[in-house]
């Protein structure tokens, strides 16, 4: 099978298989390679195939391993993936909410008033005045919807007054 | 037993219909069963969709191995597999019936 154009590809994709259905039909398998790429069938298109059904093979569930049991896995798997991207969705705009102060007058006016908004733990008290218990569920904390009202003037009650505070200052 | 079977096949999936169609005309090994999809059914069967096909239809009971000629293994259909097809078409002649008359009906 080697000897053959792309032979290498399908061997690649048929050793990607389980040994025990290498020991089953890895030989007829290559050989049936060998005689489509002499039919004119592209070797990638044949490799593929295999890959695919490598795939498949290790996926889908053999007798005794029910099938509830791969899609509670499975299941299980989906629910921390997505727990922990909503936990570093929630993190990431909190920070940015924290950081984007605008404006070059920020640094010099920012002692009185902003030094707690500036920390990150009190800057999600200070975004959204309301306990932790009333925030909403972290999706919807994370959508940038939710988020932007943090970065406004209105949400960071202490920005404002830090405007008015060095406009006063500058008059 | 026959809502079974043809449950077994509609899991199964259409590559192992078309292959159970195939071992239905007489023993066949992967690239002749490969040549004979094409011709009836006009599906380009892939390697890799082909022996997972029979390696599912192998532990269903559908089809079995025969002696390995050299590198070949040829595949025939069992009792349980003519039982499953003939169930089977005769569904998808029942759904195909219907959806025929709901065309005429509905003058589509």
């Amino acid at each position: 099978m080697n000897g053959t154009p792309g032979g290498g590809l399908v061997g690649a994709a048929l050793r990607c298989y389980p040994a025990r259905w290498r020991r089953r039909h890895a030989d007829e398998a290559a050989e049936v390679a060998a005689l489509l790429i002499r039919d004119g069938a592209p070797a990638a298109s044949i490799a593929w195939s295999y890959f695919l059904g490598a795939a498949r093979e290790w996926l889908v569930p053999r007798t005794g391993r029910p099938q509830s049991a791969v899609a509670a896995v499975l299941l299980a798997v989906t629910c921390v993936l997505g727990f922990s991207a909503a936990l570093i969705a929630e993190t990431v705009p909190a920070r940015a909410a924290g950081t984007t102060q605008p404006g070059p007058s920020r640094p010099r006016t920012a002692k009185p008033n902003t030094a707690k908004p500036n920390t990150a733990k009190p800057n999600t008290a200070q975004s959204h005045p309301a306990s932790p218990k009333a925030r909403p569920v972290p999706s919807a904390a994370s959508s940038p919807r939710y988020a932007a009202p943090c970065r406004t003037p209105a949400a960071g009650h202490p920005r404002s007054s830090v405007r008015e505070a060095a406009h006063a200052r500058s008059c | 037993m026959s809502t079974r079977e043809r449950d077994v096949l509609r899991r199964a999936g259409e590559a192992s219909v078309l292959v159970l169609i195939s071992l239905a005309a007489g023993p066949k090994h992967g690239y002749a069963l490969i040549q004979d999809v094409r011709q009836f059914a006009g599906v380009e069967l892939g390697p890799g969709t082909l022996y997972g096909a029979l390696d599912r239809l192998e532990r269903l009971g559908l089809i079995e191995p025969l002696p390995a000629d050299e590198r070949r293994h040829p595949y025939r259909i069992t009792e349980p597999g003519t039982s499953a097809l003939r169930a089977h078409l005769d569904s998808l002649e029942r759904v195909s019936a219907a959806g025929r008359l709901r065309l005429q009906l509905g003058g589509a």
